[in-house]
C-alpha cells in the first residue's frame, strides 16, 4: 500500500458510551485509525470488543439514546462526520460509504423486491430515473455474480439463498460506487464453501473497483487471506495494529499472541492441547484507567494496574498498546 | 487416543440405514405433497470412548442425525443400537430407563436453559426424574458436578442470565453429566461462543472424556475444531454421509471431492500460506433436500462429476481399512448399481488399493 497517500478516512480519539439502567458502558474508548485509498483494513476482536460499535458510530448509525458518541473526529472527504448535519450524513451513508452487515436476511427488507432495494440508493443518491436505475441494478447483480440477473431483479429476498442474499447486499453497498466500504462480519453467517465464494468475489471486486474496505471479523483465517493491514481490538480499544504479514509473523500484544495460539487449523501440525485464554472479556463501566487485558494476561505487571498503556510504534506501520516488551523471545513458545 | 486403535474396540453406537423424512404439506387440508429427506440412509458406528466428529454445512442433516440417534425424533426407517439395545423403534416406556445413558449438549446455552430455574434446579432436574436421591445427596451431587465443569459452587442459586455464554455452556454440560451417561451428543456446543471461550469449553469436554470414559458424537460446522477433538470424522452432504475416516487420514488426504472442497474452503490463519494457496471454489448452492438431484447428491456442484453420477447414487464403501467413501471415483467394480444401504456385507476390504 502506498504509505504517503492521503487517508480516505481518518478517525481520531473516537469515544462511544451507552447509557443503560445499570450505568454507563464505555464501548469505544479513544479509538484512532486511518484508512488509505484502496486498502483493506481488517478489524479483529471478540464480541463486545467494540469493533462494530466503532464503525456504526463513525457513520451515525447508532440510536441515541442509549448511544452517545462523546468525542473524537472522523474526517472523510474534508468533513468531520461527527460534526456535520444529519442531511450531509445521509448523503454520505449508502453513497460514498457503503455498508454490508452480517446477516443478509435481516438487513434486506422482505416485502420489497431485490431490484427495488438496489435501485433505491441509485435513485436517491445518484438521481437516476427508474429505467436507468434498473439497467444499473442489473449490471450490479451481474457484477456480484448472480446468474440470470435480469429476471432475478423481480424476486424477493426469501427466494435467494444465504450466499446469494449476501451478494445482493454487496450489490446494494456498491451501487453508488463508494470510496469506502464497511463490511461487518459479512461471511460469519455463511457456510464455509459459500464464504470461500464471497471472499473470492471480494478479491475480484477490489481489483476491478479499487475502493477502500474495512472488514470486521473474528475469524483470523479470513483476515489472513484478505487484509492488507490489521487492527486488533480489545475492551473498546485498539491494542495492536500492523501490516497483515507482520502481525501474524511478529505479534506483540499478549492478547494477539494468545488469540493466534488458540485457533486450531485444518492444515499442518495438529496441537495436542488447545491453548486457552482464561477468564472473560471485561465490561467497561468506566473509562479504562488500567490495561483492559491485565486480568487475563500472562505478562501483567504492577504498572498495568496503574496506567492504561498508550499505543507506541514498534516497527514500520506496527504499533501496540502494551508495556511489555517481548525482546528476542520467539512468540510461538513465549 | 489413537493408540487404542490396535486393541479390539467395542461398538457403543451402531446406526444402520437410518432415514428421517419430514413431511412437506400444502393447502388448507395440510395434504402431504412430499418429503424433506433430512437423513437418507446413513450408517455408521461409534466406538466406546471415542469422539466421532460429524461435519457438514447448514441443512445437511447433521443436527437431525444427533437428535434421531437419541430418539428425540422418531426415525422413518433404520436401526439405532446403543450399547446393544435397538432403540430405533422402541416405545417411550422402554426408552425412559435407557435415557440416563445417553445425553445431549445443545448449541445455544441461552435457549436450552430454563431462565426461571436456578443452576442447582437445572442440574438437579435429571436427578429428580431418574433417581431417588435425598435432598442432601442431590445437593452433594450438584456441587460435585459444578466442580467437575469448573463452576463456582457459590453460584448454585443463581439464574442462567447471570452467567456468560461460556459458563452457561458449562451448566448445560453439567446437566448432561448428572446421570453418569455413557454417550453424549454435542450439537454445535461451541458455535455460539467466542474464539477464546471455545477453547475453554473444548478442553473441558476433552478432560471429562478422559476422566469419565465418555463417548461423544461431536456435531459441528467448524472443521478446524473437529480436527482437534475428534478421533474419526464423518462428512455429511444433503442427508447422506459422503466420507467417514480416521481424523488424520481425512485431513491429510481427503478423498471425496466434497471433503476436498470443504477443507479447501477453510481459510488458514497465516497470510503467507493464504496468499499462495490454491483453492477449490464450488459453484452454486446446496440443492433443497426436498428435491435432491437424481444420482449422487453432490453431482450438481462436483468438480469431478461423471456421467454415472447423474443417475446412480454411490454407496458408502470401505475403500481402505476404516475409510469409507461414497463416490463413483473410487469404485473398482464397473457395475456399481447398488443404491441400497451400506450393509455389513459391503464393508469388506474390496477396493483397498485406491
Amino acid at each position: 500500500m502506498p504509505d504517503g497517500a492521503e487517508p480516505v478516512l481518518d478517525v481520531r480519539g473516537l469515544k462511544t458510551v451507552f447509557r443503560t439502567r445499570g450505568g454507563e458502558v464505555h464501548a469505544v474508548n479513544s479509538v484512532s485509525f486511518d484508512l488509505r485509498p484502496g486498502e483493506l483494513l481488517g478489524v479483529v476482536g471478540e464480541s463486545g470488543s467494540g469493533k462494530s460499535v466503532t464503525m456504526m458510530s463513525l457513520i451515525g448509525l447508532l440510536p441515541s439514546p442509549p448511544a452517545d458518541v462523546r468525542g473524537g473526529s472522523v474526517m472523510f472527504d474534508g468533513t468531520d462526520l461527527l460534526k456535520c448535519s444529519e442531511d450531509h450524513l445521509r448523503s454520505v451513508r449508502g453513497a460514498r460509504i457503503g455498508f454490508i452487515f452480517q446477516d443478509p436476511m435481516t438487513s434486506l427488507n422482505p416485502v420489497f423486491t431485490v431490484g427495488f432495494q438496489i435501485m433505491e440508493p441509485l435513485r436517491k443518491h445518484m438521481g437516476l430515473d427508474k429505467r436507468a436505475a434498473r439497467v444499473r441494478a442489473r449490471e450490479l447483480l451481474d457484477l456480484v455474480g448472480i446468474p440470470d440477473a435480469g429476471r432475478r431483479l423481480d424476486d424477493y429476498p426469501h427466494q435467494f439463498s444465504g450466499g446469494m442474499r449476501q451478494r445482493v447486499m454487496i450489490a446494494i453497498a456498491l451501487a453508488c460506487d463508494p470510496k469506502v466500504l464497511i463490511a461487518d462480519e459479512p461471511t460469519t453467517a455463511l457456510d464455509v464453501t459459500i464464504q470461500a465464494q464471497i471472499l473470492e468475489l471480494v478479491r475480484e471486486l477490489r481489483q476491478k473497483l479499487g475502493m477502500a474496505i474495512v472488514w470486521i471479523t473474528h475469524d483470523l483465517g479470513v483476515i489472513a487471506g484478505i487484509a492488507d493491514r490489521v487492527m486488533v481490538m480489545y475492551g473498546g480499544q485498539v491494542v495492536e495494529q500492523a501490516p497483515v504479514k507482520e502481525l501474524f509473523a511478529n505479534p506483540r500484544h499478549p492478547y494477539t499472541r494468545a488469540l493466534l495460539k488458540t485457533v486450531p487449523t485444518v492444515r499442518g501440525e495438529r496441537a495436542a492441547k488447545l491453548n486457552v485464554i482464561e477468564g472473560q472479556p471485561p465490561i467497561l463501566k468506566a473509562e479504562p484507567a488500567a490495561c483492559a487485558f491485565r486480568g487475563r494476561c500472562g505478562h501483567a505487571m504492577p504498572r498495568c494496574e496503574r496506567e492504561n498503556p498508550a499505543r507506541r510504534p514498534v516497527g514500520p506501520g506496527h504499533d501496540v498498546a502494551c508495556f511489555w516488551d517481548p525482546g528476542t523471545e520467539d512468540w510461538q513458545d513465549g | 487416543m489413537l493408540d487404542r486403535a490396535d486393541t479390539p474396540r467395542r461398538k457403543l453406537v451402531e446406526v444402520r440405514g437410518l432415514k428421517m423424512y419430514f413431511p412437506v404439506t400444502a393447502g388448507v387440508l395440510r395434504r402431504k405433497v412430499g418429503d424433506v429427506k433430512a437423513l437418507d440412509d446413513i450408517s455408521f458406528d461409534i466406538y466406546e470412548g471415542e469422539t466421532l466428529g460429524l461435519v457438514g454445512e447448514s441443512g445437511c442433516g447433521k443436527s437431525t442425525c444427533g437428535r434421531v440417534i437419541l430418539r428425540l425424533y422418531d426415525p422413518t426407517a433404520g436401526s439405532i443400537r446403543i450399547d446393544g439395545v435397538d432403540i430405533g423403534a422402541a416405545d417411550a416406556q422402554t426408552l425412559r430407563p435407557l435415557r440416563p445413558a445417553m445425553q445431549m449438549v445443545f448449541q445455544d446455552p441461552q435457549a436450552s436453559l430454563n431462565p426461571r430455574m436456578t443452576v442447582a434446579g437445572i442440574i438437579g432436574e435429571p436427578l429428580d426424574e431418574h433417581t431417588q436421591m435425598s435432598k442432601a445427596e442431590k445437593l452433594d451431587r450438584i456441587y460435585e458436578l459444578m466442580d467437575a465443569v469448573g463452576l463456582n459452587r457459590n453460584f448454585a442459586n443463581r439464574y442462567p442470565h447471570e452467567f456468560s455464554g461460556g459458563q452457561r455452556q458449562r451448566i448445560g454440560i453439567a446437566r448432561a453429566l448428572a446421570l453418569n451417561p455413557k454417550f453424549i451428543v454435542c450439537d454445535e456446543p461451541i458455535a455460539a461462543l467466542d474464539v477464546s471461550i471455545q477453547a475453554q469449553v473444548v478442553n473441558l469436554l476433552e478432560d471429562l472424556q478422559d476422566r469419565l470414559g465418555l463417548t461423544y458424537l461431536f456435531i459441528s460446522h467448524d472443521l478446524s475444531m473437529v480436527r482437534h477433538i475428534a478421533d474419526r470424522v464423518a462428512v455429511m452432504y444433503l442427508g447422506r454421509i459422503a466420507e467417514l475416516a480416521p481424523r488424520d487420514a481425512l485431513y491429510d488426504r481427503p478423498m471425496h471431492p466434497y471433503t476436498q472442497a470443504l477443507l479447501s474452503a477453510v481459510p488458514e490463519p497465516d497470510p503467507e500460506i493464504e496468499t499462495a494457496r490454491k483453492r477449490i471454489i464450488l459453484t452454486g448452492d446446496v440443492p433443497s433436500p426436498a428435491n435432491p438431484p437424481k444420482g449422487c447428491n453432490f453431482c450438481t456442484r462436483c468438480p469431478r462429476v461423471m456421467d454415472i453420477c447423474q443417475s446412480v447414487k454411490p454407496a458408502l464403501r470401505e475403500i481402505e481399512p476404516g475409510r469409507f467413501v461414497a463416490c463413483h471415483l473410487y469404485e473398482t467394480t464397473a457395475a456399481a448399481g447398488s443404491t441400497g444401504a451400506p450393509e455389513d456385507h459391503e464393508r469388506n476390504q474390496q477396493g483397498a488399493t485406491q
